[in-house]
C-alpha cells in the first residue's frame, strides 16, 4: 500500500502527480491520494471578500484562521473543485477514482479544538483565539478505504475531517495523510510539495538532506526546517510511529513526481 | 494600570493599558497562565490548556 500526499501551494501540478499515480494503478499498485488546495483556498477566499488570515502558535506553527466561513470556503475548494479536479483527470488516465472528504463516512475524525493559543502578528502576545474549526485526525475509516480499493476503486481523500461533534474540522493534510498510512498499514507514505524536501540552508535547493535517520526527525526540526516543512516531519513522525515503513518528501515540481520520490529523490526518511 | 484578580489565588495581576480580551498574562503569586476574558470589566480565567497541533 501507498498514500500520496500532494500539496496545494501554488505551481504544484496535478497533470504529473496523476500521470504517475495511473502508471502505478495499471502495474497494480494499490494506492490512496491525499490532496491539498491552500493556493487556491486563498484565491477563492479573496475573491468572496473573506481573505485569509493566518495564525501562528505559541511555538511556531503556522495555520490557517478558520471561523465558519472559512471552512465552507475550505470545502468549495477542496471537496469541490480540487477533489473533482482530481477525480476528472484520474477517470480520464482509466483510473476508477472516487473523490471524498473526511466528512463523508466519518474517513478522517477527530477532536475539534475550540480554543488556540496564538501569538498575535503585531504585539507579539499571547492570546487565546475562540469559535476556530480546527483539529487533528485521530481516527481514520480505515474499512471503507478497504472496501472501495477491494472494489477496484481508487480514493482520493481531502480535508476538512469531522469532529466528534459531527461538524467540519480544518486538518492539516500531511498529518491526515501520515494517518491514513498508518491506518492503512501502508509501506510508504509520499509526501509532495513545492521544495525538494527538507533544506539544511532554506531556500538553497542544494542544501538537500537526502537521507534522515527517524531519530532526527526532532533535530532536523529544530535546526533546519522552515514554516510548513516543520508540520511535514511531524507527520513523517506519526507515520513512520504508526508502522509506515518509509517516508519520503519530495519534489513535486518536476516531470514524474511521485516516481522520482518513489525511487529515493527527496528527504526519505527510515 | 488595571488589574484583576486571579480565579485562583486571589493575588492582584496587573494588566497593562494595552491589555486585549484574549490575552494570556501570568499570575505573580501563584504562576498559573490565566486568559482576560473581558476587558472592562477586566476579569481573569484559567486559559485554556490546548495542545498545540495545528489545521492547515
Amino acid at each position: 500500500m501507498l498514500v500520496v500526499k500532494v500539496g496545494g501551494a501554488e505551481g504544484v501540478d496535478l497533470g504529473t502527480v496523476c500521470a504517475d499515480m495511473a502508471a502505478l494503478a495499471a502495474e497494480g499498485q494499490p494506492w490512496v491520494l491525499v490532496h491539498g488546495g491552500s493556493h487556491e483556498t486563498n484565491q477563492v477566499a479573496e475573491k468572496l471578500g473573506h481573505p485569509p488570515e493566518f495564525v501562528t502558535s505559541v511555538s511556531g506553527y503556522t495555520s490557517r484562521k478558520t471561523d465558519r466561513r472559512t471552512i465552507e470556503i475550505f470545502e468549495m475548494v477542496y471537496c469541490g473543485k480540487r477533489n473533482k479536479a482530481l477525480v476528472e483527470r484520474l477517470q480520464a488516465l482509466g483510473v476508477n477514482a472516487v473523490g471524498l472528504s473526511g466528512l463523508d463516512g466519518r474517513l478522517l475524525e477527530g477532536p475539534r479544538k475550540k480554543a488556540l493559543k496564538v501569538v498575535h502578528p503585531e504585539t507579539g502576545k499571547r492570546l487565546v483565539l475562540r469559535d476556530t474549526y480546527t483539529g487533528t485526525v485521530k481516527k481514520v475509516n480505515a474499512s471503507l478505504l478497504r472496501l472501495l480499493l477491494d472494489a477496484g476503486y481508487w480514493p482520493v481523500l481531502t480535508p476538512p475531517a469531522i469532529s466528534e461533534e459531527h461538524e467540519a474540522i480544518n486538518v492539516d493534510g500531511d498529518r491526515a495523510a501520515a494517518r491514513v498510512a498508518a491506518a492503512l498499514g501502508a509501506e510508504t507514505l509520499v509526501i509532495l510539495s513545492d521544495v525538494p524536501g527538507v533544506l539544511r540552508d532554506f531556500p538553497r535547493e542544494e542544501s538537500l538532506v537526502e537521507r534522515l535517520p527517524r531519530h532526527r526527525i526532532e533535530e532536523a526540526q529544530e535546526r533546519w526546517a522552515q514554516g510548513r516543512m516543520r508540520i511535514k516531519l511531524l507527520g513523517a513522525k506519526e507515520a513512520l510511529e504508526g508502522g509506515v515503513a518509509r517516508v519520503i518528501l519530495g519534489d513535486s515540481r518536476g516531470e514524474s513526481p511521485v516516481r522520482a520520490a518513489l525511487s529515493g529523490k527527496g528527504t526519505v526518511i527510515e | 494600570m488595571a488589574s484583576a484578580n486571579c480565579p485562583e489565588c486571589e493575588g492582584d495581576v496587573a494588566l497593562g493599558d494595552d491589555a486585549m480580551q484574549g490575552e494570556i498574562v501570568s499570575c505573580p503569586d501563584c504562576g498559573v497562565e490565566l486568559e482576560l476574558v473581558s476587558t472592562s470589566p477586566p476579569k481573569l480565567e484559567p486559559a485554556p490548556e490546548e495542545e498545540e497541533d495545528w489545521g492547515e
